[in-house]
């Protein structure tokens, strides 16, 4: 048996199911495959897909983090406000107040976990709401319409053709996958959440790093909110609803288990491309976009109840 | 007129490799207390979860009543009338006296068809009087002492007609006074025929409150002898009358200054006033029964119980170890009880485990150099002979003894001067064992302190140089190698 990390089966069976969808997907549709689809369709899957790839990690060391969605709209409304002042603040400060925003979400999370030993799911669920909160209070409930040229670049730029938010994406697949696949870090991460006292034991400084994975999924949070912002052009409380469904779906599609010390960061993107393929080609093809919630929903079951029926076969060998 | 209340014949049990119960038969009478005494792996546990329905039998018969009864499951069990408290309690923490005691059961209004409360409440108090207890059936099992959650256990096992009640360890978190009212309850139950299988490492205790004791060794029925004309020298020696055809390694001890040094160390209800030292080349054996706090001490020395009271000096200086990096930091290894849950990650392989300690020694950046981490895995599989087919294979599929060598040589990765060491050859095979010594005696000869916790008397009187006896939180007695037998040692654990 091959030692975790490297699960070849499951994760080319999922690049093959998402194989699968893109062929079906150009025979029912002809602009399925065409260079303004594919773009689109990359660049939202860029949108989730940063936020994805943090939260691998804090499945993987048997965390979960909900509040991504609320982070994101309360980051929209934070740099939109702020833009609209009469004299605004520079550009570069306003984009880091907004990073900031996520990280002291993440910070307030894992301190919240770490130190005060509260549960990862009603910790983040509770910091959803009040995010989410946050936003329509300091929006008070409106759109804030914004003209800008940086958070504008930084959504519909481009270097060499492609599309910054996936470069950004790019990047973070890379750096994610050799912090958690090679990296001394990643390996902790993996003994955390395969047997947390295990780790304790061999000396692991478990609160540190879980605290470092909770701020870093805010800022991965709000990465996606300034990028959704430039795409949008306007700061709502409302964005980043249901994003975080969408978020811990593609994790668990591509092979990460809530109870932890299992997943890939190769997993998850198989997971955020087949989600992104199914969304796109679906309302490609006429699907309205309260339908594709539901597939999400029965994709999720579908995984998970195989992954499960996969791993009881594994132990009763 | 006291009649066979229960017959076990020919029970047998194996588990891969291991006969747990060989062909054992006991019985027992109603209304008499019987002892079941034997060391730790003796089957005592086995037999008594093939009564209780926790585990099936391979061959073998029980008659309760004369009658003959199939148990496979806890459920045929209870509806023949056998109940067992365990020594972990299985309370419903979250529930009421009354509704643990009815669990499953809870009386119905026939017209209403809704729980009837008063009823269960005033069963409820009923039984609890026959155990000479006011609990409040309204009380929240969770708030209640240990000794009271064992009378709500009782009271269970009497409301469903248990005639065969099993206690295993009844007393050992008990204070003394609680004890004493548990036996004038265990008085109560004999006078109304309820046969009780007694299980217990206390001598003292036994020899007290049985008519009878039964002793298994090895997985054998040894015999039973009336507890009044019995002798406690002659019963240790049923428990470990086997051969020492184990062959103990005679490791010397060189010392060379002190190590260790604990003074003073509290852990208020669970230890109390420990004192001693480890020069560094010298073996300390601490043996204790289960709740002695044995573990305990050795625990609080490696961050992993916290402490009350006490000082910890090492080298001579007094160091603070809050946690397990802090007794790293201070060349501390630890060797857990529960390889399996404590010293393992069962899905990481093989090398993945041996580094997991020295993380850091993998490399000067972030990134693991894979050839280091090869070489440590590929260093600890010589050194400790570990059996498996190659180093990236998951360790939840190795042998005990492979797996314990594995918690070895991690922790021997980061080169502790003092090592404390848990039950190291617990379900470890013969040959690994021999190994695993082997390595002791090495580190013994490099100069390192060990502190070893065990509860195999042969393995702890062989290869300690001191043996420190622990009962009841506190340390009793030391022996100087060869200055105890095992006799003397199980007595001395025994007293409180």
């Amino acid at each position: 048996m091959k030692s975790i990390g490297f699960k070849l089966s499951t994760t080319s069976s999922l690049f093959i199911f998402l194989g699968f969808l893109i062929a079906v997907f150009s025979i029912t549709s002809e602009h399925f495959l065409s260079p303004y689809n594919i773009t689109s369709l990359l660049t939202n899957i860029s949108y989730s897909g940063i936020a994805a790839i943090v939260l691998t990690l804090i499945i993987i060391s048997r965390g979960l983090d909900i509040s991504v969605g609320g982070v994101i709209g309360l980051t929209t409304v934070v740099v939109a406000t702020l833009y609209s002042q009469n004299d605004p603040l520079p550009t570069w400060l306003i984009l880091i107040i907004g990073l900031g925003t996520g990280a002291i979400v993440g910070f307030i999370n894992g301190w919240c976990i770490t130190a005060l030993d509260m549960d990862p799911i009603i910790t983040t669920l509770g910091a959803m709401a009040i995010t989410r909160g946050l936003a329509y209070v300091i929006s008070d409930s409106q759109s804030i319409l914004m003209f800008e040229d940086t958070t504008d670049y930084i959504s519909n730029g481009t270097i060499f053709y492609i599309p910054i938010p996936i470069i950004i994406f790019i990047l973070t697949v890379i750096i994610f996958s050799v912090l958690l696949h090679k990296s001394k870090f990643g390996r902790s991460i993996y003994a955390i959440g395969a047997n947390e006292l295990s780790a304790e034991f061999s000396g692991i400084a478990i609160k540190s790093k879980k605290m470092i994975l909770y701020i870093l999924s805010g800022v991965a949070a709000s990465i996606s909110g300034i990028i959704l912002l430039g795409q949008t052009s306007v700061g709502m409380p409302q964005h980043g609803l249901g994003t975080e469904l969408e978020v811990i779906t593609a994790v668990l599609l591509g092979g990460a288990a809530l109870s932890g010390g299992k997943g890939t960061i190769y997993g998850t993107v198989a997971g955020v491309l087949i989600l992104g393929v199914l969304f796109n080609g679906l309302t490609i093809s006429g699907v309205r976009y309260v339908h594709l919630q539901i597939f999400q929903g029965i994709l999720l079951l579908v995984a998970v109840a195989t992954y499960e029926i996969k791993t009881r076969n594994e132990v009763a060998r | 007129m006291k009649s066979t209340l229960l017959k076990m014949s020919k029970i047998c049990k194996s588990y891969p490799g291991v006969k747990a119960v060989d062909d054992v038969s006991i019985d027992l009478f109603s209304g008499e207390v019987l002892g079941l005494m034997g060391e730790n792996g003796a089957g005592k546990s086995t037999l008594i979860k093939m009564l209780s329905g926790a585990e099936i039998m391979d061959s073998g018969e029980i008659y309760i009543n004369e009658e003959k009864v199939n148990i496979n499951s806890p459920k045929s069990a209870q509806d023949c009338g056998v109940s067992v408290i365990y020594q972990e309690l299985i309370t419903m923490d979250t529930l009421s006296v009354a509704e643990n005691i009815f669990v499953g059961q809870l009386p119905i209004n026939k017209t209403t068809k809704l729980i009837d409360w008063k009823t269960a409440e005033k069963k409820s108090s009923d039984v609890l009087s026959l155990l000479n207890s006011k609990i409040n059936p309204k009380s929240i099992v969770g708030t209640l002492s240990i000794y009271e959650k064992q009378i709500v256990e009782v009271a269970k096992a009497i409301h469903k007609n248990a005639k065969v009640l099993i206690m295993d360890e009844p007393t050992a978190a008990l204070s003394e006074k609680d004890s004493k009212s548990l036996f004038e309850v265990i008085d109560k139950l004999k006078s109304q025929g309820v046969g009780i299988i007694y299980i217990s490492h206390r001598i003292e205790e036994v020899f007290n409150i049985t008519d009878r004791v039964s002793v298994m060794r090895d997985g054998m029925f040894i015999g039973t002898k009336t507890t009044k004309s019995a002798k406690k020298k002659e019963i240790i020696s049923m428990m470990i009358g086997r051969e020492l055809n184990q062959f103990f390694p005679e490791i010397k001890s060189e010392k060379k200054g002190i190590a260790l040094k604990v003074s003073g160390l509290n852990i208020d209800g669970i230890i109390e006033d420990i004192n001693f030292e480890v020069q560094r080349g010298e073996i300390v054996g601490l043996f204790g029964l289960v709740g002695s706090g044995c573990l305990n001490i050795a625990r609080s020395i490696v961050g992993v119980d916290s402490i009350d009271q006490g000082d910890i000096d090492i080298d001579g200086r007094k160091v603070s170890i809050k946690d397990p990096k802090s007794s790293m930091k201070n060349k501390i290894g630890f060797i857990p009880i529960d390889r399996k849950h404590e010293g393992l990650t069962l899905d990481f392989s093989v090398k993945q485990n041996l580094s997991l300690q020295s993380l850091e020694q993998l490399g000067s950046g972030f990134i693991i150099n894979d050839s280091i981490e090869n070489s440590i895995a590929k260093k600890w599989v010589e050194k400790l002979e570990i059996k498996t087919p190659n180093i990236d294979v998951q360790v939840k599929n190795l042998s005990g003894g492979n797996q314990q060598k594995i918690v070895l040589g991690k922790t021997l990765e980061t080169n502790p001067e003092i090592l404390v060491v848990v039950e190291p050859t617990r379900g470890v095979d013969v040959g690994a064992k021999m190994d695993i010594y082997k390595m002791l005696e090495s580190l013994c000869h490099q100069g390192v302190a060990i502190i070893l916790v065990s509860t195999d008397v042969p393995e702890i009187l062989s290869i300690s140089h001191r043996v420190l006896v622990v009962s009841t939180g506190k340390i009793r007695k030391e022996f100087k190698k060869g200055e105890a037998n095992q006799q003397d040692l199980l007595y001395e654990a025994s007293l409180s």
